[in-house]
């Protein structure tokens, strides 16, 4: 059987001890699953469980302790902080809860950023991030600097920016959680209507069990600390969705309690 | 809201040329010379090209001197951005230099340079290194980390994360020292000059006052008000284009509430 396409295996994770204190606890420990090539897991957990930390680690921009994270079987450094590759050479994407978008350049800069540093902006390239634009309602706005953008505006830009370059696996940490109910409907839709595009692999952090059920294929939901994977709901819904209605599927209100009463 | 400013300037100009105006009444035109005098002054100077050759000299000084300055010391806190242990232990000595009277130095320049154009350019280099120093090293520190992060993980090398993302983000930065320093660094080669020299516009109010011409030294002193009015202009001209991207509230206009 192939190696799955990711897979974490124990991995944990402590934060560095302080001189003189007692050794600080563990955030992560024994945390394990895999993740398959087009699939889009949520991973769900209770405030402070560490979900940043593990994307963080998932995108090597950040140290494990113990554990191994394997790309289609072939294990990656993740002890050593010298032997990080952020981004594990463009081959992991994240959206990060911020959007760092650099402020002295527009949206479409913004945009164009991963391509021009990675030396692929070309005609095609161009022609592809100015679809993305379109595709997410930002015509118009090309030109318009992050402070002129609304927030909902700003997580689009960070969005397609890291969609731009096609990066084969893509991280998301809580990418709409700071944008009214509203907004957050409507780049969901976006988000999986892009997905519906090119089908990457996708690991969303969420604390929001609605958006959990309605964009994943699959739920894994984290424990207290120390955090590891404590239940896996496979999500029965068709694709493609429709965010809006997803709350009226047949089987959503039991899945919704279930993985309520888990994470309490 | 714009005219009224400009309404409003006027007047504060008109009752800042009038309590001149009255303080030469009071106490007399050998000592404190008209406004129409100065400015008279000014202009037949300024048409004869004596002004203009001093104001040259100075504004070279200036220019040189800034140059000079100025550049190391944007380069620098770029340079040992990933040295901290080596701007810690510069720290105290960097501070003495920002702090120490640089004026001071002007005789010991002139010692070592002699009275020529050398000597100034010492004198304004030495100031204006200090506050761009500084200046640029706040900007290089208050970097925004995930900004950098970003970069990386998009594939940017280290080169590029400090063409596209350190730099510009420094760049409000320079300008504010370079705000501060310019009009400074064309006032202190006037005041150099004073100590010594054989030309410039500060040489022009040393030989005023000698030959007891107030006119002269009010003349010269308005020369040296307008190149660093203009200096200043210049600076947040280019600033306010160069600096569009960033949010109202942390412009230079919204500052001085007249945005």
């Amino acid at each position: 059987m192939a190696p799955p396409f990711l897979e974490i295996r124990n991995l944990a994770k402590r934060f560095p001890t302080r001189q003189g204190r007692e050794p600080s606890p563990w955030v992560i420990r024994d945390l394990s699953f895999a993740v398959g090539e087009g699939e889009f897991v949520t991973l769900i957990g209770p405030s402070g469980s560490g979900k940043t930390t593990l994307l963080n680690m998932i995108a090597q921009i950040d140290v494990a302790n113990d554990g191994q994270i394997l790309f289609s079987g072939d294990a990656i450094a993740v002890s050593d902080p010298k032997s990080l590759r952020p981004g594990l050479d463009r081959r992991v994407g994240y959206v990060t809860q911020d959007d760092n978008l650099l402020p002295w350049r527009t949206t479409i800069d913004n945009v164009l950023f991963p391509l021009e540093v990675q030396g692929r902006l070309d005609d095609k390239t161009r022609a592809h991030a100015e679809t993305l634009v379109k595709a997410v309602g930002l015509s118009g706005y090309e030109r318009y600097y992050p402070h002129e953008l609304s927030g909902g505006m700003r997580k689009r830009t960070s969005l397609i920016r890291t969609l731009v370059y096609d990066p084969p696996v893509i991280l998301m940490d809580e990418p709409f959680a700071a944008v009214d109910a509203q907004t957050r409907a409507q780049l969901q839709e976006d988000l999986l209507r892009l997905w519906e595009m090119g089908r990457k692999t996708i690991i969303f952090v969420t604390h929001d069990i609605a958006e959990a059920i309605a964009l994943g294929d699959r739920t894994l939901v984290l424990t207290k600390q120390p955090t590891r994977i404590g239940a896996e709901h496979k999500i029965p819904f068709r694709r493609p969705r429709n965010v809006k209605d997803i709350f009226a599927l047949e089987g959503f209100a039991s899945v919704y309690e279930t993985i309520r009463a888990e994470i309490q | 809201m714009k005219r009224y400013r400009l309404i409003d300037r006027v007047l504060v100009g008109v009752a800042l040329l009038l309590l001149w105006q009255l303080g030469s009444w009071l106490l007399g035109t050998y000592w404190l010379s008209t406004p129409w005098l100065t400015i008279s002054r000014f202009c037949t100077s300024t048409w004869s090209g004596e002004m203009l050759r001093h104001a040259g000299y100075t504004i070279e000084e200036a220019a040189l001197g800034a140059i000079i300055g100025a550049v190391p010391a944007i380069i620098l806190p770029f340079a040992l951005r990933r040295m901290p242990t080596v701007v810690a232990v510069l720290d105290p000595f960097m501070m003495g230099g920002y702090g120490a009277p640089k004026l001071a130095l002007a005789p010991l320049f002139i010692l070592w340079f002699g009275i020529g154009i050398e000597s100034k350019i010492a004198v304004v280099a030495s100031i204006v290194f200090f506050i761009e120093y500084f200046s640029t090293l706040s900007g290089v520190r208050q970097l925004d980390a995930k900004l950098v992060q970003m970069a990386q993980l998009v594939g940017a090398s280290e080169r590029q994360v400090a063409r596209h993302v350190v730099f510009p983000s420094a760049v409000p930065n320079i300008f504010a020292g370079l705000r501060i320093s310019l009009p400074i660094g064309i006032a202190v080669a006037v005041v150099t000059e004073l100590i010594s020299s054989n030309r410039g516009l500060g040489y022009l109010v040393q030989i005023g006052a000698m030959n007891f011409d107030v006119t002269q030294v009010f003349a010269a002193l308005l020369g040296a008000t307008i190149l660093v009015l203009a200096v200043g202009y210049a600076v947040d001209g280019t600033e306010r284009v160069l600096l569009r991207w960033r949010p109202p509230a942390d412009s230079q206009q919204q500052q001085l509430g007249t945005a």
